[in-house]
Formats: structure tokens, sequence, C-alpha cells
């Protein structure tokens, strides 16, 4: 397929068809309408369907009845939506189901602001719903990769009998860049999933649950999502940018706030400051085993966000007091510059051995 | 000669065989089966007609009637689980009405239940066949989802009136609305019976429960919702029909509807649902007989029974 310009949020959307999902569930919210808009007009052409939910707390119990069934499906909301759907996603969880949720992180909390954020960070990757559970959370950094993380994470999802979040924010779902789709799936290609609800036919009837009355049962199913957890941590990746040597100044940060963090990464170095970049793409499992890598060779670390410090409580956990951890956060929809990012790590590097 | 077979061990002891036996062919016995429950015996089969009402009513397929050389048969549509429902539950009665219809119409191997969260919260493992398991109120979003993934696929949501027209109210008229092609039985008792006998939007005026000790107080709870009414408003096509289970003659019609809900899903006609008025013995404080005279006594008044809309009447 030749490369097509095309916004973040209508990559995402066709990733998801190019990936074999026929099925959109969702309910309008900015700063993401273009996915439901361009899925109304895609899934008829490829035989799939659209529907516009009553709320996103319906769309997340769609998505639950059609994965039941064995579809490939997709929704996308912003963050007060996402809340709604916190009941849906935990019972997919609990029953393990596998679909696709994007999530186009707005400021909050409450109905905070249509503008980019990414402070949704803690719901996507802690729980957010009820109950022990995780979601597999991708966070693309430039449209190319949020249309292959797309197609990976119904794959994903598929493999871990999981729900899988795109965590992406405004800037992502809004900016426009070339795109090449990887090769398309049809759905009827798709291996059979033998647990779904398809119909008993000749079989004992397949049940799609998440209760589990007897203490025993659920500590047992709770155990097994647990292993299944841990199994997740082989998808790890991140991505280092100029941090191969010793630094004086390592910068985490993850999805575009990553790309602004690039441009001062170089800004830094022309100086001649020994600046570099660890970017994880998967936030959770969270590549924590690279991330202590990296920082072994860093004098200094700073996490940026475009929240009040989330992630930065991981990787504070994870440097464990092997360096300094600062953070440098804008919010409500306030994006940091380059430079300004730039004078902060300037300032942490200035600071003695 | 007709003869009514008792699988004593599966009894619950309810009675309401015995109540509706217009012949008196049947009285409790004053043995214990394998539950603890005392169970009916036959006594006057000479009396008997074969007119099957204990069969009908018995919530716990624990009645077969031999008659001619034949004996009925308790319906593959259920699995062999007992259910967990107290002794004269009327869900048991809906469930083998739903299973025997899922068979007779040849549709069991692709139907794909949605059970609520309520006392049919188990349903899963009584329905014999692919069942889902959905969140409170959600049944008909999830029905909806598997219908659109699946349009081949037979989708039925199983729903409490707390789960239907309380928390899930938006999912039943907008799944109303748009018109779903699955069907919907919707048991009214009135009630919350698996929390303990709390209000629910159908609880009569005046009724107790325990979150409204005096009745239902219309000026702050309002009146109870007439779900099928309600939804008639609705302009786009649909089958609300409403039925009871308080006796056999009803019992036979509910069955009626129940098949030609799911005919109209099988000929992709309209979204059906089947309001299904109820006892809850339990949560109302009643003998199992009793509470099917209370719901005809007061129940049916507010909710009558018949068609409310058909797809044919489109307005
Ligand atoms: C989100 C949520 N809220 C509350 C409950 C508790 N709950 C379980 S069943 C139920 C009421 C069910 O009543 P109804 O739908 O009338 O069914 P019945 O038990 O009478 O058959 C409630 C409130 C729950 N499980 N989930």
């Amino acid at each position: 397929m030749a490369k097509k310009l095309m916004k973040g949020c209508e990559a995402i959307g066709e990733a998801a068809i190019q990936a074999g999902c026929r099925l959109f569930f969702g309910y309008p919210i900015t700063p993401q309408n273009e996915i439901p808009e361009y899925m109304s007009g895609r899934l008829p052409q490829v035989g799939g369907t659209f529907v516009q939910a009553e709320s996103e707390v319906a769309a997340s119990n769609m998505l639950y009845g059609a994965a039941g069934a064995g579809c490939r499906c997709l929704t996308s909301s912003s963050s007060p939506g996402i809340s709604l759907m916190m009941e849906g996603v935990s019972y997919l969880a609990g029953a393990e189901l596998p679909v696709v949720i994007v999530n186009i992180m707005r400021g909050g909390p409450g109905l905070g602001g249509i503008l980019p954020s990414q402070s949704d960070y803690f719901q996507a990757t802690k729980g957010g719903g009820h109950g022990d559970y995780r979601l597999l959370v991708l966070a693309p950094s430039t449209v190319q990769e949020a249309a292959d993380l797309t197609m990976e994470a119904f794959d994903l999802a598929d493999k871990y009998r999981n729900p899988v979040m795109i965590l992406g924010d405004g800037l992502i779902g809004q900016m426009m860049e070339p795109v090449e789709f990887k090769p398309g799936i049809d759905p009827a290609a798709l291996p059979d999933k033998a647990w779904a609800t398809t119909g008993a036919a000749g079989r004992p009837p397949n049940i799609v649950n998440s209760l589990f009355l007897k203490a025993e049962e659920l500590e047992q199913h709770n155990l097994d999502l647990g292993a299944k957890y841990r199994a997740m941590q082989s998808e790890v990746r991140c991505e280092l940018y100029r941090a191969d040597d010793s630094l004086d100044v390592l910068i985490v940060a993850y999805g575009t706030v990553a790309r602004i963090a690039r441009t001062s990464v170089d800004a830094l170095r022309e100086k001649g400051l020994k600046a570099g970049l660890f970017r994880p793409v998967t936030l959770y499992p969270y590549p924590d085993e690279a991330l202590a890598r990296a920082v072994e060779r860093a004098r200094q670390v700073l996490v940026t966000e475009l929240s009040m410090g989330q992630m930065v409580e991981d990787v504070r956990a994870i440097v464990a007091g092997r360096a300094p951890v600062a953070f440098y956060g804008r919010v409500g929809g306030m994006v940091m510059t380059a430079e300004e990012l730039a004078e902060q790590a300037e300032k942490l590097a200035a600071v003695p051995a | 000669m007709p003869t009514p077979i008792i699988e004593a061990d599966r009894c619950k002891g309810c009675e309401l065989c015995v109540h509706a036996c217009p012949e008196d062919v049947l009285e409790m016995s004053t043995n214990i089966n394998a539950k603890g429950y005392f169970y009916p015996e036959v006594v006057r089969v000479d009396d008997c007609t074969g007119c099957r009402y204990c069969l009908l009513v018995c919530p716990d397929t624990a009645v077969q009637v031999e008659n001619r050389g034949k004996t009925t048969v308790r319906t593959e549509g259920l699995t062999e689980k007992p259910t967990t429902y107290c002794p004269g539950c009327t869900h048991g009665i809906i469930h083998r009405l739903v299973g025997e219809v899922l068979v007779e119409m040849g549709i069991r191997e692709h139907a794909v239940g949605v059970a609520p969260v309520g006392c049919s919260v188990l349903a899963y493992d009584f329905f014999n066949c692919d069942m889902q398991q959905a969140s409170h109120g959600r049944a008909m979003a999830v029905a909806t989802g598997i219908k659109r993934g699946r349009p081949d696929l037979i989708v039925f949501t199983y729903q409490g009136d707390g789960d239907l027209a309380s928390i899930g109210m938006a999912e039943t008229v907008h799944a109303a609305n748009r018109g779903e092609k699955i069907t919907v039985v919707f048991v009214n008792n009135a009630i919350y019976g698996m929390t303990g006998g709390q209000m629910a939007p159908t609880t009569l005026p005046g009724q107790i429960a325990t979150t409204c000790p005096l009745g239902r107080d219309v000026t702050t709870a309002g009146y109870p919702i007439r779900i099928v009414e309600l939804l008639s408003t609705l302009r786009t096509p649909a089958y609300l029909t409403r039925v009871s289970v308080h006796e056999p003659k009803a019992i036979m019609n509910a069955k009626k509807a129940i098949r030609k809900a799911f005919k109209f899903q099988i000929d992709k006609v309209c979204f059906s649902l089947v309001e299904v008025v109820s006892t809850c013995p339990t949560g109302w404080g009643q003998q199992p007989h009793e509470a099917c005279e209370w719901l005809e006594e007061h129940m049916l008044p507010y909710y009558p029974l018949g068609d409310v809309k058909t797809p044919e009447a489109a307005h």
C-alpha cells in the first residue's frame, strides 16, 4: 500500500479495518470524533457495522457481546468517556475478552478540557475499573506508529484474551502524517475462537462470564489472570534515542511528548550536553529492565508528561534511588516546548555529580 | 390412565402443583426429599385428567405427566442443573418456557442468551445454549454486540425489573429504538429479589419493600414504570407484549408470546420484548400460591396483560 497523508484518528480507524475489525461501537467525544466518523463511513464499505451507542457504558458492553461472540471489535473515546467505559473494561478483563480500546486523552479531572493530555496514565495502567486486572497499554508517538500498534493490538488482544488500550493524546489524534498500512487481514481468515458464543451446535454450551461465587474459584481465576499478566511482560517495548553512552540527563517520555523530547535531546547535544531519551512504547507492561539499564549510564533522570506526574511514579520505583529523578509536566492542554524542556534538562545537568 | 410423575428430589416443596390441580390429585407428602423439602405425592390418580397443569406450574421441572403410554420429558433447552431459585419462584417456570421454545423452534444450537445481574444471574448454568453474563442492566447492549457481530445467531436477554427498568433503562430504550433484532424476556416481579427485596421501579404503590418499609410512596418514588407501554411510544416497529405466569392458562399464553418473540427475530422483523408478570414469594413474604393470587389481584390491574404493540401496527 502506498503512503497516505492521514490524521492520527483516521489512521487508527483504517488500521483497525486492515486488522480485520468489522465492528465499531462508540459515543462521540472531542478530540477523537474523527474515529467514529471515519468508521461510520468506512465500515459499511467492507461489510462491517458501525453502531453509535447511547453512551460509553453501552458501547463498552456492546464490545463485550461482540468480542464474546468471537468478533474483532473496536471502540474509541476520550477521557470522560473512558471513565464511563470502566464498567465494561472490568467485565471484559474478568471474562477475558479480546477488544481494542482507544483513548485519545484530554485534560481532566471532571469535564476538564478538550486539549491534549496524558493524565489518564494511572487509569490505563493501574486499573481504573474495579478488581485486580491489567490492560495491555500501547502508546504511539507518530501516526505511523499509531496505525502499526492498532493493527498489532488486535493480535495481542487475541493472543492474551485481554483488552488492549491504545493510549494517545489529542496531538496524535489530530496531527496529519504520511502513513503506510501493513497488508490487511481478511476477518474470515482469522482463527476460530473455540471459547466464543457462536451457538452450541454439536458441543456443550460456551459461557462468557466473570462471576465466580466460590472464593476458591475466584482466587484461582485471579491467580490465572496474574499469570497471564506476567506472561504479557514478554511484550515490553521501548525506544532509546541517543542514549547509548553515559549521560548527563536521561529524559523519559511517552507518546507525542517523546517527540518534543527528541528535539530537546538534539538541542542539548548541540550544546555539548550528553542527553538521551527513553521512550516506553508499552506502558503496561512497562519496559522496566530496559529503563533500569539505561539509568545505569545516566547521572540524572528527567521524566516529562502532560500530567501532574503519573508515569514518574513508575520510573521512580524502577530507578529505586540509583539516580535522582526529576519531573517536569504541563497540564490542562498546555504543551511544553522543546526549548522549555531542554532548559529543565540543562538545569539538572548543571547539578554537580 | 394419565398420571403425574413426581421427581421428588428435584422438588423444592412450593406446592404450586397441588394448588393448580383442578382434581386434587396431589397432596404434600409427610416425608422429605434429599434437599429437605416436603414433596407432592399422587394420591387420587383415578381423578387425573392429564391436563398437565401440575407440570406447567412447576418451577423446578420436577413434574412430568404420563398419558396414553407417553411421558413428557424435561426440555433439552435446560441443563440438568437444579435452579438456585427459592421455592415457588416463577423464574423457574419462565426458564422452562424459554428452554422449550428454543428446542421446539430448532434454534437452541444457534442461540446465545444473555444473563443479567439479579436472581437470574446464574441463568447461564440453566439454559442449555451458549450464554454470556452481562453487567447489571447492560444485557441489551451485550445482546446488541452479539447480534451486530453475528446476525446469524438468535440472541435473547433474560432480565429482571431492576436490571432492565432501572439501571439498564438507557440500554433498554435505545436497543428498542434502534430496533435491534433480539428477543427480550423481561421478568417483572415488582421487587429486587437478589439483593433482598428492595423497591424496584415496578414496585406497586403502597407495596412494602425493604427500602420502602411503609410502602411505596408515589409522591417521592413516583409510580411504577410500565415498560411495554413506555416503549410503545417509540416509532420503531416492535413486538411488545405482557403476559403472566400465575396460573396454567396464563403460562400457556406466556409461552405463545415467547415463541412469537423469537419468530419475529428469526424472520428479522423487529425487536421483541415479552414482559412476564411474576412472583417473588420470598421477597413479598408470601406462600408461593398466595403470591400467585396477590399477583392476579394487585399486579394485573396495574400491568394489564396483552399485546401493547405489534410490528404490523406501526404508527
Ligand atoms: C452496578 C451494580 N449495582 C448494583 C448491584 C447489586 N444488585 C444485584 S442484583 C440487583 C437487583 C436485581 O433486581 P431485579 O433486576 O429486579 O432482578 P431479581 O433479582 O428480582 O430477579 C442489584 C441492585 C450490582 N450487582 N451491580
